[in-house]
């Protein structure tokens, strides 16, 4: 359902990703967002995204528009004191990115997930096996999927929450593949150790055993994380709330995906491998 | 025993450093908080007062990130068309102006270099680039390589002009710096006026010659400010008045403390002086001790300064004063501030680096301004020059007509002469400027032209001769640097560097107030349900894990301030995240030492076995992690890159704490014997 929704709305690309002047203003009175379009519209910014920021005073204004020389910003500002008579603004905050910026914090973000995975793939594989590195990094791509997703839906549902692809939400990506991948590297860890322990046991009752023991830390560590962040969303105001919201989202896909996911591969690969050879395989490494 | 010894070592060690590191921050919030509570005159005097430990704890302290404290965040791009209309030798060719305006309708985002599109559009029209940029023996590679060798120095000619202006525009830890080459990032924290600034940075440089005025009048001219200064009317220099000033000019730099604070209450309210002479006299005696000293080291100093100035008088020690230094100060507030030189014969005026802003807004005063002839203006040097460990710099006193601009240079070059096997900048004029040149160094001969880019002066050299046909060398750089920095200078006036803003982000003050605080809060109310949850399900030793996590927050803070790094919103979120690593190595550690006692083992044998196979987890857990984060680092940009930052500097903290600190603090209390309880 979350990628239905992917393909439907596409990510709510943030203006890093895709240029675009943002400016966020505070009025000293309460303001109608009907009546801020009319200005915008008036102003020839027909059709400009405007989004309320929690109260009824302050807006974020969105456009891909990103002039040169009298820039959008300034346009903006003289629109709304032009066509709104009696109130008065703040501007809080403006952002100004050009599309070829734009275009390079984008391939940059992109290269930035695809080198963390195959870092993580590398040293994985160096320190347990191969299997083990394929493993974790699919179980890192089902987090981000689903993360993904869930931030498409939850962008369709709650507008509000304001969230969209940013540096900030790339930040949270990466964080909470290098979370996850604690998560699964501790489990990992246990296996190998256990195997050594329990040579003559069947991998998937080795696994089962390690999950288990891990189970009661796995539980404590996801739970204070995910507690942090949920602090981290309900008070952390506008700015930390993208990336907290990514981040709880990630928490519960990662630990989930460890234990399913990712052990999982390693055990059906193993059976295969049993299979194939009609026999015990070594499975220790180390 | 001794194993945890070193341990202990080691951490106390650690935390000293991180202590150290955080007490600049901690004396400059103490500082702000002082300040918030005086106002006037008092605020004044307290800033004057401790100027020294302002100033050194406000460079040690943690910088805040502008999405924070507030403030601007601009990334220029070189504007390689208007570049390219700037170049050509033919502006007014139609089809040339026609590629041109095509080529700044291909979108941003195109792959393709403009260079290239644009030899492409020259050909179908059965052109090339030779006939709009080169010489006619130039092959079209030749010309090639010199446009985009032209792009190249646009963006060290447009960080020069930027750097200069930003300076002048006075803003607190101003950050420019060039990236990849062809890019250049401002920061500016604490402003919110994004079209100042806009205008500020691409507004075209304005490069000028412009002749010194003679030492005489510049004199008299400095002795009225002073007069003004000191409340009298003016009077006509007369000899006697004007030999004693002279001497007392000579009077070289002295440093003291006491002395910037009553110059300052000076020069608001001169009645105050009286109240404070008494504690300033006792300090008399040293002072004058001091300034026989830094008299000497600045004799010489100053004539490797005044190179240019031609000057090569060898300074005696000239100090024969006849008025005490508070004296002096009273009757010469101008002069105390802006000193002279007798012997050099020049009327350059030397000043010290944090008095630089009083000499400023004394020269903006109306009364100070009104008695300034009208053809008179002053202008600070670009260098400065070290002596006694203060930055010096120069005041020049210009005559306001510039004698030529920048436009008529046709080019500028650094070498190294020769012959004497010192660095000189050529420069070649235009055949118009040749002639005006001409005309001005033959009238001039012996004097000093000042080379003035946006009214910062960045070479004072003495006309030697008369310059006919346009090429003229400049002589007496101290360094290729130097002389590099003036061939930058005189390009920017012959070509400007056409800049365009690609990004732009502005952070209002209010809006950082707020992040500030909700961000601090929420991450503090995490942290404490955190701590709590500890001591409730591991009690002693969620304790130990507790501390363990508060020095882990010491340290990356301590880390941070060491490096002088930036601490951003993401940043703060990131040491969040760390602790969050910290707490779960703890729980790793404590389950397993738990799951060692479930076996029927001893606690002391537990808790070794506990750590000792909690290790490979932790290692693995934290490098896969420290590798996100290097990348991270390596591919995010501003905030991001703070968010990484502390990510990693927390993981290392991280790992230190957890496996020494925890650890040595459990293997001492059983050993005295006490139960810890972990659960």
């Amino acid at each position: 359902m979350g990628l239905v929704v992917l393909f439907l709305k596409g990510i709510p690309l943030g203006i890093d990703f895709q240029g675009g002047t943002e400016m966020q203003v505070r009025f000293n009175a309460p303001i109608e967002v009907s009546e801020l379009r009319g200005a915008m519209d008036k102003a020839g910014f027909a059709g400009m995204e405007i989004k309320s920021m929690g109260s009824a005073s302050d807006y974020l204004l969105r456009t891909p528009l990103q002039g040169e020389g009298q820039t959008v910003a300034d346009k903006i500002q003289t629109g709304i004191k032009e066509n709104i008579a009696g109130k008065d603004f703040q501007v809080m905050r403006t952002d100004k990115v050009g599309p070829k910026i734009g275009k390079e914090l984008r391939t940059n973000a992109i290269y930035a997930i695809v080198f963390s995975l195959l870092g993580i793939l590398i040293y994985l594989a160096l320190r347990f096996q191969f299997v083990y590195a394929v493993g974790a990094v699919v179980g890192l791509f089902h987090d981000v999927l689903i993360t993904i997703s869930a931030v498409a839906i939850f962008d369709a549902i709650f507008p509000q929450l304001q969230l969209e692809f940013n540096q900030q939400m790339l930040a949270a990506f990466l964080t909470l593949i290098g979370f996850s991948v604690n998560d699964t590297v501790i489990i990992f860890d246990r296996i190998r150790e256990n195997i050594k322990l329990f040579k003559n046991e069947d991998i998937e009752q080795v696994m089962n055993k390690s999950v288990n023991t891990t189970l009661s830390r796995t539980i404590i560590t996801s739970g204070t994380v995910f507690l942090t962040v949920l602090v981290l969303f309900i008070f952390g105001g506008e700015v930390l709330r993208a990336f907290a919201f990514t981040f709880a989202v990630g928490v519960i896909t990662g630990t989930y995906s460890s234990v399913f996911v990712s052990s999982s591969i390693v055990v059906d690969w193993k059976h295969r491998i049993i299979d194939k050879n009609k026999g015990r395989v070594s499975l220790s490494k180390n | 025993m001794k194993k945890n010894l070193l341990r202990i070592i080691l951490t106390v060690i650690f935390i000293a450093a991180a202590i150290m590191y955080l007490l600049p921050t901690y004396q400059d919030y103490q500082i702000g908080k002082q300040l918030a509570g005086l106002t006037g005159q008092d605020s004044l005097d307290f800033v004057t007062k401790n100027a020294d430990k302002i100033k050194k704890s406000r460079d040690g302290r943690i910088k805040l990130g502008l999405d924070l404290k507030g403030g601007m965040y601009v990334v220029l791009d070189v504007d390689v068309v208007k570049l390219l209309q700037d170049l050509t030798k033919k502006k007014d060719d139609a089809t040339l102006n026609q590629i041109l305006d095509d080529l700044r309708n291909v979108p941003e985002t195109s792959d393709i270099p403009l260079m290239e599109i644009l030899k492409q559009k020259l050909k179908e029209k059965g052109l090339n680039l030779k006939s709009f940029y080169g010489e006619v023996r130039d092959s079209e590679a030749d010309v090639e390589a010199k446009l985009n060798k032209e792009v190249d120095n646009a963006i060290d000619r447009a960080v020069e002009i930027v750097r200069n202006r930003i300076d002048q525009y006075g803003v607190a830890e101003p950050q420019i710096q060039k990236i990849g080459g062809k890019r250049i990032i401002v920061e500016l924290p604490g402003i919110n006026n994004p079209g100042e600034v806009r205008k500020l940075l691409q507004g075209t440089a304005l490069l000028q010659f412009q002749l010194l005025k003679d030492p005489e009048s510049a004199v008299k001219v400095m002795q009225s400010i002073n007069s003004i200064l000191v409340g009298k009317q003016i009077t006509d220099s007369t000899g006697t008045k004007s030999n004693k000033l002279d001497s007392l000019k000579s009077k070289d730099l002295v440093t003291s403390k006491d002395s910037t604070k009553k110059e300052l209450a000076g020069k608001n309210d001169i009645k105050k002086d009286t109240t404070k002479t008494k504690k300033d006299i006792a300090k008399k005696e040293t002072n004058k001790k001091d300034s026989t000293k830094t008299n000497k080291k600045d004799s010489t100093k100053k004539t490797d300064t005044s190179k240019l100035a031609g000057d090569t008088s060898n300074l005696k020690d000239t100090s024969q004063a006849n008025l005490s230094e508070e004296e002096f100060k009273l009757k010469f507030p101008f002069f105390y501030l802006v000193r002279l030189n007798e012997q050099s014969g020049t009327a350059d005026g030397y000043v010290r680096e944090q008095d630089k802003e009083k000499v400023d807004l004394i020269l903006k005063r109306e009364d100070v301004k009104s008695i300034i002839p009208s053809d008179v203006m002053f202008a600070w040097s670009q260098r400065s020059f070290e002596t006694g460990g203060e930055k010096i710099f120069t005041l020049y006193c210009l005559k306001k007509d510039a004698e030529l601009t920048g436009k008529v240079i046709e080019d500028a070059r650094s070498n190294i002469d020769p012959q004497s096997n010192t660095p000189i900048v050529s420069m070649s004029m235009s055949s118009e400027g040749s002639a005006d040149w001409a005309r001005i160094t033959g009238a001039n001969i012996n004097k000093r032209c000042a080379i003035v880019l946006d009214n910062v002066v960045y070479s004072a050299p003495v006309i030697r001769s008369k310059i006919s046909g346009g090429n003229s060398q400049i002589e007496g750089m101290g360094s290729v640097q130097e002389a590099k920095l003036l061939e930058i200078v005189l390009k920017a006036g012959a070509l400007p560097a056409p800049l365009k803003i690609a990004e732009e982000r502005s952070i209002g003050p209010s809006l950082g107030e707020d992040s500030i605080k909700k961000g601090l809060t929420s991450s503090l109310v995490a942290l404490l349900l955190v701590a709590l949850f500890m001591i409730v399900y591991y009690r002693t030793g969620g304790s130990i894990a507790d501390l363990a996590l508060i020095i882990n927050v010491l340290f990356v803070v301590g880390i941070m301030a060491s490096f002088k790094a930036t601490l951003t919103l993401p940043g703060i979120a990131g040491l969040v995240l760390t602790l969050g690593m910290a707490v779960d190595t703890n729980v790793l550690i404590f389950e397993r030492i738990r799951e060692e006692m479930g076996s029927g083992k001893p606690f002391r044998t537990s808790v070794d076995i506990g750590y000792k196979k909690a290790f490979s987890a932790i290692i693995d857990a934290h490098v896969t992690s420290i590798i996100t984060g290097i990348i991270l680092y390596q591919f995010g940009t501003g905030p991001i890159q703070g968010f990484a930052l502390t990510l990693l500097f927390g993981l290392a903290a991280n790992l230190f704490t957890a496996i020494v600190i925890t650890h040595f603090i459990f293997d001492m209390l059983i050993e005295k014997g006490k139960h810890v309880s972990i659960g």
